[in-house]
This record gives C-alpha cells, sequence and structure tokens, in this order.
C-alpha cells in the first residue's frame, strides 16, 4: 500500500476531528522517511496534534528535525501569506508592508480563502525548494484542517483562477489547481473510523473532492479496527458461557466485568466489520484498515502504525491471533 | 448521599446551554442528549446545530433537518412517553448558512434590488457558503432569533469543534470588525474624497492599487461591490452583535464541554477551559463520553477457566473453553490497559478543575441513531432525574 504514496511527492491528510487524522499523517511521514526517503511533516493549524506526537517542539522558520530522515514544521497563514505577497513585490519588506497595512489587512481577513491558497502556495515552494538529493524533499505530508473544510481548502486555487481570471495571482491560482487536480502527482489520503458517521462522511468526502477538485482520493486509512475478542466461530460458546453466568446466583463482580467487557469488545469488532464493508462498497480507492493499538502515549502508537504502514505485523507482540 | 448531578439543575434553569469541545466526541448526540432530558423536564427545547454533518439529524433517528425548526415527536419515537414531559417538547433545526444569509440580507435590505445585486456578487456566493466566521455569525443570528422569539424555554447549540468554536464565542466582535466602517468607506468610491488632494493623500489608494496588480482588477472591484451591496447590514448586525454578547453573559447561559476520556481529546477540552476563562466565560460542567467501564486486569484471576467451564456447562468441549479462556484473557487485558488510562486521565482533568463539574458517560457498543437510544445514553447525564416509565 505504501507505494502508492511513495510515487507522489505531495500528501494531503484529511478526516473529521477525532478519527486520528494527525495520528495518520506523523506515521505515513514516519514510515516514508523509515524507507529512506528525506520527509516533511507540515501542520497548518494553529492547533494540530502533530508536534505533539512526533514529540518535538516547532518553532518558527526553519523545519525541526525529529528522526533521521523526518522533519516536521508549521505553516502559519500569515508567513504563508507575506511569502505570496512577495512574488509580486520587489522585497520581504514590502511584503509585511502591504499586509500590515491596516486597510489590507481587513482585506485579506474579508478576501475569500486567501489564506487558504497561501497555505498551499507555501506548501508547493517548499516541494520545490532544494536542488540536491541532500536538500530536497522527497515527501510532504500534510496534516490538513478537518474533513468539510479540507474540500474547500484543497478547492481554493480553483475557484480563486476562476473568480480573477487574468493576471499574475489568476496564473498561479490555475497551476497550483491543476496539481492538486493531477492524483499521479498529488495523494489525498483520508482517515477515518469504522463508525457510522465517519464512514458516511468518508463517502460525501470522496463525492466532494470528486465535485470540487475534479479528483478522487488515493486511499482510506480505516483507523482503530477493534480485534475480535475471541475467533468468530466461538460465538456461540462465548453467548453459553455469559448466559450461564448472567444466571448464575452470584458470579461475583469480576465476572460481570469481564463478561461485559468481552461482550463490549465483540460489539466493536461488530460494528467495525460492518462499517469496514460500508465504505469498501461506496469508494472506488484502496482502503487500508489500521488494527486498534492499546497505548496511552500518542508517540508510541505513531510508532506501531508507521512500523504496520511498513508491512511490519504485530509490532509489539499484543494483538489477538 | 446525594447523586453526583451537576448537570440536572442546570438543565433546569437554563436558557441557552453552549456545548463546546473538541471534534469527535459524541457532542451533536450530547447536545440532542441534553435536548432530551430538558424536554423531559417538561421544557420547550430547541437543539440548534451548525455542524455541517447530518450528525444531529442522525441521533435524532431522522433523515435530515432543515433550516426551520422541527419537532421531534417523542409519542412516535417512543415506546413510553415519560409522564414528566408535561408541556415539553423537542425540536431541532440545522443551520443553513446560505439561507440564513440570504434571509438576513432580505430582512434589512433598504430596497428589493439589494438583494439582487448580493446575489449577482462572485464574492458574495462564495463568502455565504465558505468563509470561517462568517459562518459561527449566522448561527449566533438564529439564535437570537430563537432565543428571543419567546416560543422555546431553552437553546441547546452544538458548536464546531474546538478551534471554530473559539471563533464562535468571538464573532460578535469580529462580526463588527468584519464590517469595518473603515474599509466600507474606503472601498466605497462614492463615500471617499473626490478632490484630487483627497485622493494623493488617501493611503488606501496606494494600497489599492497594488492589490489590484496582485489580484486582478476584477476581484477588487467585486469586493468593493460586495462591500457597498452589504453596507446596510453593517448596522443591524453591529446591533445584534452586541446583543449577542449580552445572551452570552447572561447569568442563565451555561457553557458545557464535551469531551471523550482520551488523554489527547482532554487536552483539547482544557484548552478550551482555559479558553473560556480568557473569555470572561466558566464551564460549569464537563461531559466525558466513552468512558471504559473499570475493567481490571486482576479480574480474570477469578473469571478463570474453570468459571467458564462452570458457566458453560459439563458437555462444553474442553479444547474450545480453553482456547476461549486464553483469548478472552488476552482481549480483556488489553481492555484494562485502555480502561486504566481513561481512570488516569479522568483525575488528571478532576485535579485540573474539581471533580464535582464532571459527569461521565460510559462507552457503548453502538452508535445512538434513535430517540430510544438516545434516551437510554441521555440518563447518564442527569443520573439524580431517572425517567420514570
Amino acid at each position: 500500500m505504501m507505494e502508492q504514496l511513495e510515487s507522489k511527492r505531495l500528501i494531503f491528510v484529511t478526516g473529521k476531528g477525532g478519527v486520528g487524522k494527525s495520528t495518520v499523517t506523523a506515521a505515513i511521514a514516519s514510515a516514508l522517511a523509515r524507507r529512506g526517503k528525506r520527509v516533511l511533516a507540515v501542520e497548518t493549524d494553529t492547533y494540530s496534534a502533530l508536534a505533539d506526537l512526533l514529540d518535538v517542539k516547532l518553532l518558527e522558520g526553519a523545519p525541526a528535525m525529529v528522526e533521521r530522515g523526518l522533519w516536521a514544521t508549521n505553516v502559519r497563514a500569515e508567513d504563508a501569506l507575506v511569502h505570496t505577497i512577495r512574488q509580486f513585490v520587489p522585497s520581504d519588506r514590502v511584503s509585511r508592508a502591504v499586509i500590515h497595512n491596516r486597510v489590507a489587512r481587513v482585506f485579506f481577513k474579508a478576501a475569500p480563502s486567501v489564506n487558504e491558497f497561501s497555505i498551499l502556495n507555501k506548501v508547493m515552494a517548499l516541494r520545490d525548494e532544494g536542488d540536491s538529493p541532500s536538500t530536497r524533499w522527497d515527501h510532504i505530508v500534510v496534516d490538513l484542517p478537518a474533513s468539510g473544510h479540507a474540500v474547500t481548502f484543497l478547492g481554493v486555487p480553483r475557484t480563486l483562477n476562476g473568480m480573477m481570471r487574468v493576471g499574475g495571482f489568476a496564473k498561479m491560482a490555475g497551476k497550483i489547481a491543476s496539481e492538486i487536480e493531477d492524483p499521479s502527482k498529488v495523494a489525498v489520503v483520508a482517515a477515518a473510523l469504522p463508525e457510522e458517521m465517519p464512514v458516511k462522511e468518508t463517502i460525501e468526502l470522496g463525492q466532494q473532492l470528486e465535485e470540487t477538485v475534479r479528483r478522487g482520493l488515493t486511499m482510506v486509512l480505516l483507523n482503530m479496527m477493534h480485534e475480535a475478542p475471541f475467533a468468530p466461530e466461538r460465538e456461540a460458546l462465548f453467548d453459553r458461557v455469559r448466559a450461564g453466568a448472567a444466571s448464575a446466583s452470584t458470579p461475583g463482580i469480576e465476572v460481570e466485568r469481564v463478561m461485559e467487557g468481552s461482550a463490549l469488545a465483540w460489539e466493536w469488532y461488530e460494528r467495525d466489520l460492518k462499517y469496514a464493508k460500508v465504505l469498501k462498497d461506496a469508494v472506488d480507492c484502496p482502503v487500508l484498515e489500521l488494527p486498534m493499538f492499546y497505548e496511552a502515549d500518542g508517540a508510541s502508537v505513531v510508532d506501531r502504525v508507521s512500523a504496520y504502514l511498513n508491512g511490519e505485523r504485530d509490532p509489539g507482540g499484543e494483538l489477538a491471533s | 448521599m446525594k447523586t453526583h448531578d451537576p448537570i440536572a439543575p442546570l438543565l433546569e434553569g437554563a436558557r441557552l446551554v453552549v456545548c463546546c469541545g473538541p471534534g469527535g466526541v459524541g457532542k451533536t448526540t450530547t447536545a440532542a442528549a441534553l435536548g432530551l432530558r430538558a424536554a423531559l423536564m417538561g421544557r420547550k427545547v430547541i437543539v440548534l446545530t451548525i455542524d455541517p454533518a447530518r450528525r444531529l439529524a442522525n441521533s435524532l433517528g431522522l433523515e435530515e433537518l432543515s433550516n426551520q425548526p422541527q419537532r421531534i415527536d417523542l409519542a412516535e419515537n417512543l415506546e413510553t412517553v415519560p409522564e414528566s414531559v408535561g408541556e415539553g417538547e423537542l425540536w431541532a433545526m440545522m443551520l443553513d448558512q446560505k439561507k440564513t444569509l440570504d434571509d438576513l440580507v432580505k430582512k434589512h435590505a433598504p430596497d428589493p434590488g439589494a438583494f439582487e445585486r448580493a446575489q449577482a456578487n462572485n464574492i458574495y456566493r462564495l463568502l455565504s457558503s465558505t468563509l470561517h466566521g462568517m459562518q459561527e455569525y449566522m448561527a449566533l443570528d438564529k439564535l437570537h432569533d430563537l432565543y428571543t422569539g419567546g416560543y422555546f424555554d431553552l437553546v441547546v447549540l452544538d458548536t464546531p469543534p474546538t478551534k471554530n468554536a473559539l471563533e464562535f464565542l468571538e464573532t460578535p466582535t469580529r462580526a463588527a470588525t468584519f464590517f469595518d466602517e473603515r474599509i466600507i468607506k474606503w472601498f466605497i468610491p462614492s463615500r471617499r474624497s473626490r478632490s484630487l488632494f483627497g485622493r494623493v493623500l488617501d493611503p488606501g489608494s496606494v494600497v489599492q492599487k497594488l492589490l489590484k496588480t496582485i489580484f486582478g482588477e476584477a476581484f477588487v472591484k467585486d469586493l468593493s461591490e460586495f462591500f457597498e451591496t452589504l453596507e446596510f447590514l453593517q448596522q443591524a448586525l453591529q446591533s445584534r452583535g452586541e446583543m449577542i454578547d449580552y445572551i452570552l453573559r447572561d447569568e442563565q447561559t451555561h457553557f458545557f464541554v464535551i469531551t471523550s476520556a482520551d488523554p489527547r481529546r482532554m487536552k483539547e477540552a482544557l484548552f478550551f477551559h482555559e479558553k473560556l476563562g480568557e473569555l470572561s466565560q466558566k464551564a460549569e460542567a464537563f461531559v466525558i463520553n466513552r468512558v471504559i467501564p473499570n475493567f481490571e486486569a486482576a479480574d480474570l484471576e477469578v473469571a478463570n477457566e474453570a468459571r467458564l467451564k462452570e458457566f458453560a456447562g459439563e458437555d462444553a468441549p474442553d479444547e474450545e473453553l480453553a482456547a476461549l479462556s486464553s483469548e478472552l484473557s488476552k482481549a480483556y487485558e488489553a481492555l484494562s490497559r485502555l480502561a486504566r488510562r481513561d481512570r488516569d486521565a479522568l483525575e488528571g482533568l478532576a485535579r485540573k478543575i474539581g471533580p464535582e463539574l464532571m459527569q461521565r458517560v460510559p462507552m457503548l457498543g453502538q452508535d445512538v441513531h434513535s430517540i430510544e437510544q438516545l434516551l437510554s445514553l441521555s440518563g447518564y447525564l442527569t443520573p439524580s432525574r431517572p425517567v420514570e416509565l
């Protein structure tokens, strides 16, 4: 599955809040780095979990090194805007002066999507910088805002291009739009959970992407698939044990809890299977299922998912069967 | 001992409950459950969501919600309607931004042509559905109508995930800056000084020229037109903004933070709590969803293979039982790790905000998409008011 991502230099990761989008972003970046690539993970939100998950402090300016081959950075709207304006004015100073002008500030705040566009433009610039293999990014993995916004986000260059029609900015927007619309160059990965609403929303995301950005999803990573608490062929036996425990006069709190927990885990397993199928039937891109890792801290989950993406199964030795 | 229940007393007297918190924690479902509870206390409640996803409709067992308040017929959806409902009613609506903005423009337009001019404007078309802040503003405007309309006793407002929700609270003042007087003066040619002297001295003109070079004349022209068209909204929005600010600060307005026990969501919830503090507001209840019950690995010592055999009956095949027992142990151990993680996160939160504000809702194996399921979920929110059927 990683081969599909390895052939794209730009990878956008999207998904609704709470589905593990930042975890997936960090894991993809780390998996590519462990395949010997030079990778930059980018966060675009002011409150993103990416830095935490990679256990790195992101400062403004230069990317921070996370581990061998992996760097992370934050693209802030204002810096990106300076960078964009800079392409039309003679110096950084003039560029900053323009965006700090009181009147212009209101313009930028009100002008639809100028911020989103600048962020995309900056990401493209990061991709194009560096002239040798040791300074050039093999992959840039971008943690996009939650999915409703992601479609708007990726559709911004086309919209601006249509609205402005002529001039340098329109041309720049048109160029970026064509790149994003090319599925052979840019990957759009959706992170999802095997639950009703997240699955529904992922299916809608795929459709909206086709409508707005004229391209589909590259793949869906279905996060936190629960393992069955026992082999499915033993379901009847489990039911028998549970019924026996329920009718016992004093089964004890411990037994009750084990039965309750196992039944809960079985419900999760059945629900996950059901919605994974709904998703697979509805989208026409590969769906990769990621197991649930019972870990407390974010950074170690990233490690596990990254290893899993690279084909290592059961890295912690804790998965059932 | 009195049942721990920070929420019920608030629901009884509140006129507005704002549910905020991170995404993916069941916030919308919780808002619906709170609305249902208040309706069962005899109140006329409307749950308002601006989440473009159809979560609210879904948890109410509906296909879709419209921009108009829609009544949820409790008698039709519940096997037995608790007697406590009395005059109580449950309503729901989802904000359609585009329609709301159109309505607002129509309502305040000085002449019939103003709405048509707005609709013909590229920026209006784009802004009405995409601009951050605009969406939040529209929601607050709707909230204002519902709140002051006189029919509903209580509005339960479901906000978008953390970051946007913060904008939401700042919106009353933001609306004013969005339609900043200066920018309007600057963009609208008729208002500007026509004298040569004025034009040379006007700092805006240099910037405007530069912006035209960068963004193209058509775009800047569209934007000027947009401000011109919507100039009449300025006054209306500003006075509403002040009114909404007043509503948000009323003592019958309560902020609830909804989160899950996941350590990262907890962190986001705390971030929200702090941000509320900065805005001189206070979260009066924390709902912690999807808490894993107290599963302890030590339980397995009691619930061992011999016990399982006892429950299954003598004729159960030994080998199969041994396999089941070993599988269950492994899975239950993993579950107990998850339970431990939740417990630690809850203790951490309790140390920061105090346990008296917290209400936990246990993890359920299924999604909520009927009123019946919503009712059983809502029982955990207000345990001191059990529903009598």
